[in-house]
């Protein structure tokens, strides 16, 4: 660079073109992914299940949260809670051709080719809460039957001492996580024969459609000594016909998830409510598995995510895990991750 | 072609409106089913008993023929039902379905008023989540906005309707098109606004309409009968019901008798949009927790409903009667597989073969009515 062409400002003298260069070094040192100077910011590609739930939500802004304490660009790509939508924007995805992947697959079986091709171009995959039907990937992160839907299911088994009507509840068919939460219930209850399992249907997350069937079963005249709802909105909306068809005393309820307000209710109306700690917190174990790979790391090929601290069964009594000052949309756990600010911006603050 | 495509000079909207009930025609002679030029392939006894099962069908009034096949369909599964599953007669159950129906039969009766204008709403559903969230947020800390949050509710409900009529008359946006992308629109504005994790409140004051009522007659099925009532009259006794057959028969006809297709499509949209708010409300009232995929089935419910009673997809031809007997119909067969605890993948394979069964025997009779 000729002299002439150097900035008026710097040309006369040669003091603030050594701050600038300075300044600069310091940014790139302070800036980089890892701190390391001229190090490469990684692209990771962050498929979700999308704007359908707030679990959802909560899910996204981890990874965000995740994403920007990693120093990673992170490209958003909205599923809108549906496999069909959902495929679309894993093969825009690839087509961007990131560094990484992260992948919450809402179809196991329909995600499984786009995957398989992404990974045939070198790009980490990282499936993340739920899987597809290859071993092809990167890495899963996701929790275990074992761990996950086994203590609670075992807990209802006990509280109905082993014997009468169960009314189940449903998820979504085909989703994996709903299959991983019916592999844990039904290798407690196969050993209790005289546990009779009266199927009130699929929920797909709906807590409007959980109500509707609760209160058909419970209309029915059956008498349950206990309930089972996969996901919190089947055990939201098994709560709420419970409560509304004036059930006393109100069988005892197991299920997944725990929001704030399954506490509330569960409280509020004194029923016995086993639930997992399981905040939408996986997308940044995700997101910093996606960051590991990309940088040459080693990572496991399956995460437990049970296993972290942050998991595990929610047991009566209830009192000391309800939070009144959030939201009842509000997983319990999550504010271990995020900010009361954080949680502000997403309307979970009372 | 339809009847009225071809008008008559000197036609006028009377004249339309002494023939708008296709059911009230004469019937044809049955013998001219199996006259030469329009052969009838099955051997003679069955031919025979054919054609007396026919000969007797249209020789009952249009009235009990135009209904008879959705109360004929409802008296068998309620005989079905009292052998299969006669746990469905149980009051605590009957008050279920009743509660469940109030919904459904709201939103099919804004469904046919669409359907009879030749159009489909798609977007009933998200109208339903739209009234959830607004009830929720606007009673977030207290309720003593409830009463403005309806009315907000019911103007959204309105609003919703009248921007697909309006897409559909002025711009011709196809039916399917325009609702579908309404549901976008709407969908996204309440993500926008909720930031995809609606909080909120459902009052306690709005629940006993859904929960409490005359003895297991829930008020929420009072509010829904009383509504398909006015709607009933409404389109069997006056001026406006006829000029909604007439644009659902044919738009180019009824223009030219001084119709304002217009405006008769945008009052048919509004309308289901309303009803749909409504729905809404009733149904926000009866889950009480905020769910804001609420409205999630009854986009398709609401048309298989509307359908199964008699409620044509062409417009023009069905009675809201009819599909309230339909919505009725449907809600029986999802309880009654409930009920019966199946595993829920039969379930849905025994609701699917019902609705076919039901929807081929419809049009087999009406084809038998028309022939």
């Amino acid at each position: 660079m000729s002299r002439q062409s150097v900035p008026r400002v710097f040309s006369r003298s040669g003091t603030g073109f050594a701050v600038l260069a300075a300044a600069l070094l310091a940014l790139t040192a302070c800036g980089g992914p890892s701190g390391t100077p001229g190090a490469k910011t990684y692209t990771i590609a962050f498929i979700s299940q999308g704007t359908s739930n707030s679990w959802a939500a909560q899910l996204d802004a981890v990874a965000r949260k995740a994403a920007k304490a990693d120093g990673v660009k992170l490209v958003y790509f909205n599923g809108q809670g549906d496999a069909t939508k959902q495929l679309p924007e894993i093969d825009t995805a690839i087509a961007q051709k990131p560094d990484a992947i992260v992948l919450v697959p809402l179809g196991g079986a329909a995600d499984t080719g786009p995957v398989e091709r992404a990974m045939s171009q070198n790009i980490k995959v990282i499936l993340c809460d739920s899987t597809i039907t290859s071993q092809n990937y990167t890495s899963l992160v996701t929790p275990h039957a074992e761990t996950a839907a086994v203590p609670l299911a075992q807990w209802l088994a006990d509280k109905m001492n082993h014997q009468g009507n169960l009314l189940y509840i449903g998820g979504l068919p085909g989703n994996t996580t709903t299959i991983t939460y019916d592999q844990g219930f039904n290798s407690v209850m196969q050993k209790y024969p005289n546990i009779h399992i009266i199927n009130g249907g699929n929920a797909n997350y709906s807590i409007s459609t959980a109500k509707q069937l609760a209160a058909t079963a419970i209309a029915s005249g059956k008498t349950f000594t206990g309930a089972w709802g996969v996901g919190g909105e089947a055990v939201t909306g098994l709560m709420q016909a419970l409560i509304d068809a004036k059930v006393s005393p109100a069988p005892p309820i197991g299920g997944a998830a725990a929001t704030n307000g399954i506490l509330r209710l569960a409280i509020e109306n004194k029923m016995e409510v086993a639930s997992l700690q399981f905040p939408p917190t996986s997308s940044q174990v995700c997101i910093d598995t996606a960051f590991k790979a990309v940088k040459g790391e080693t990572v496991p090929k399956s995460v437990n995510i049970s296993e972290l601290p942050q998991y595990g069964p929610i047991l009566p009594p209830l009192d000391k895990y309800y939070k009144p000052q959030f939201s009842d949309d509000m997983y319990v756990g999550t504010d271990s991750v995020l900010t009361v600010d954080e949680l502000k911006a997403l309307n979970l603050v009372k | 072609m339809k009847p009225l495509d071809r008008p008559e000079p000197g036609f006028h909207l009377s004249a339309f409106a002494a023939s708008q009930n296709r059911d009230d025609r004469e019937p044809r002679p049955v013998s001219g089913s199996s006259s030469p030029g329009n052969p009838v392939r099955a051997p003679g006894a069955v031919r025979l008993a054919h054609e007396s099962v026919v000969s007797t069908w249209l020789r009952l009034p249009p009235t009990v023929r135009g209904y008879g096949l959705p109360i004929g369909a409802s008296l068998l599964v309620a005989a079905v039902v009292a052998v299969v599953e006669p746990g469905f007669y149980r009051p605590a159950n009957l008050h279920v379905v009743m509660q469940q129906y109030a919904v459904l039969g709201l939103v099919t009766l804004g469904q046919v008023l669409v359907l009879l204008v030749s159009g489909i709403d798609l977007s009933v559903g998200a109208v339903m989540n739209a009234a959830l969230i607004t009830i929720a947020l606007m009673n977030h800390y207290n309720e003593n906005l409830l009463l403005l949050s309806l009315v907000l509710c019911i103007l959204i409900g309105a609003g919703v309707g009248v921007t697909n009529g309006l897409l559909v008359s002025l711009r011709n946006v196809p039916p399917f098109a325009a609702t579908l992308g309404m549901t976008a629109c709407v969908q996204g504005a309440i993500l926008v606004y909720t930031k995809g994790i609606p909080a909120g409140n459902i009052p306690t004051a709005l629940r006993p309409i859904a929960l409490d009522g005359i003895g297991i007659v829930p008020f929420s099925l009072l509010i829904c009968l009383a509504i398909g009532l006015m709607v009933i009259v409404f389109l069997s006794r006056g001026s406006y019901g006829r000029t909604i057959y007439a644009v659902g028969r044919s738009p180019e006809v009824a223009r030219r008798v001084g119709i304002s297709t217009t405006a008769v499509r945008v009052s048919a949209y509004m309308l289901c949009g309303v009803f749909a708010a409504l729905a809404g409300i009733i149904l926000s009232a009866y889950v009480g927790y905020v769910d804001p995929a609420i409205g999630g089935t009854y986009n398709l419910q609401s048309i298989a409903a509307a359908v199964v009673g008699g409620v044509s997809f062409i417009g023009g031809e069905g009675r809201p009667a009819g599909a309230l007997i339909g919505a009725l119909f449907l809600l029986t067969v999802l309880n009654v597989t409930t009920l019966s605890s199946l595993n829920p993948f039969t379930q849905l394979i025994v609701q699917g073969v019902v609705m076919l069964v039901a929807v081929s025997l419809f049009h087999l009779v009406k084809r038998s009515s028309i022939a």
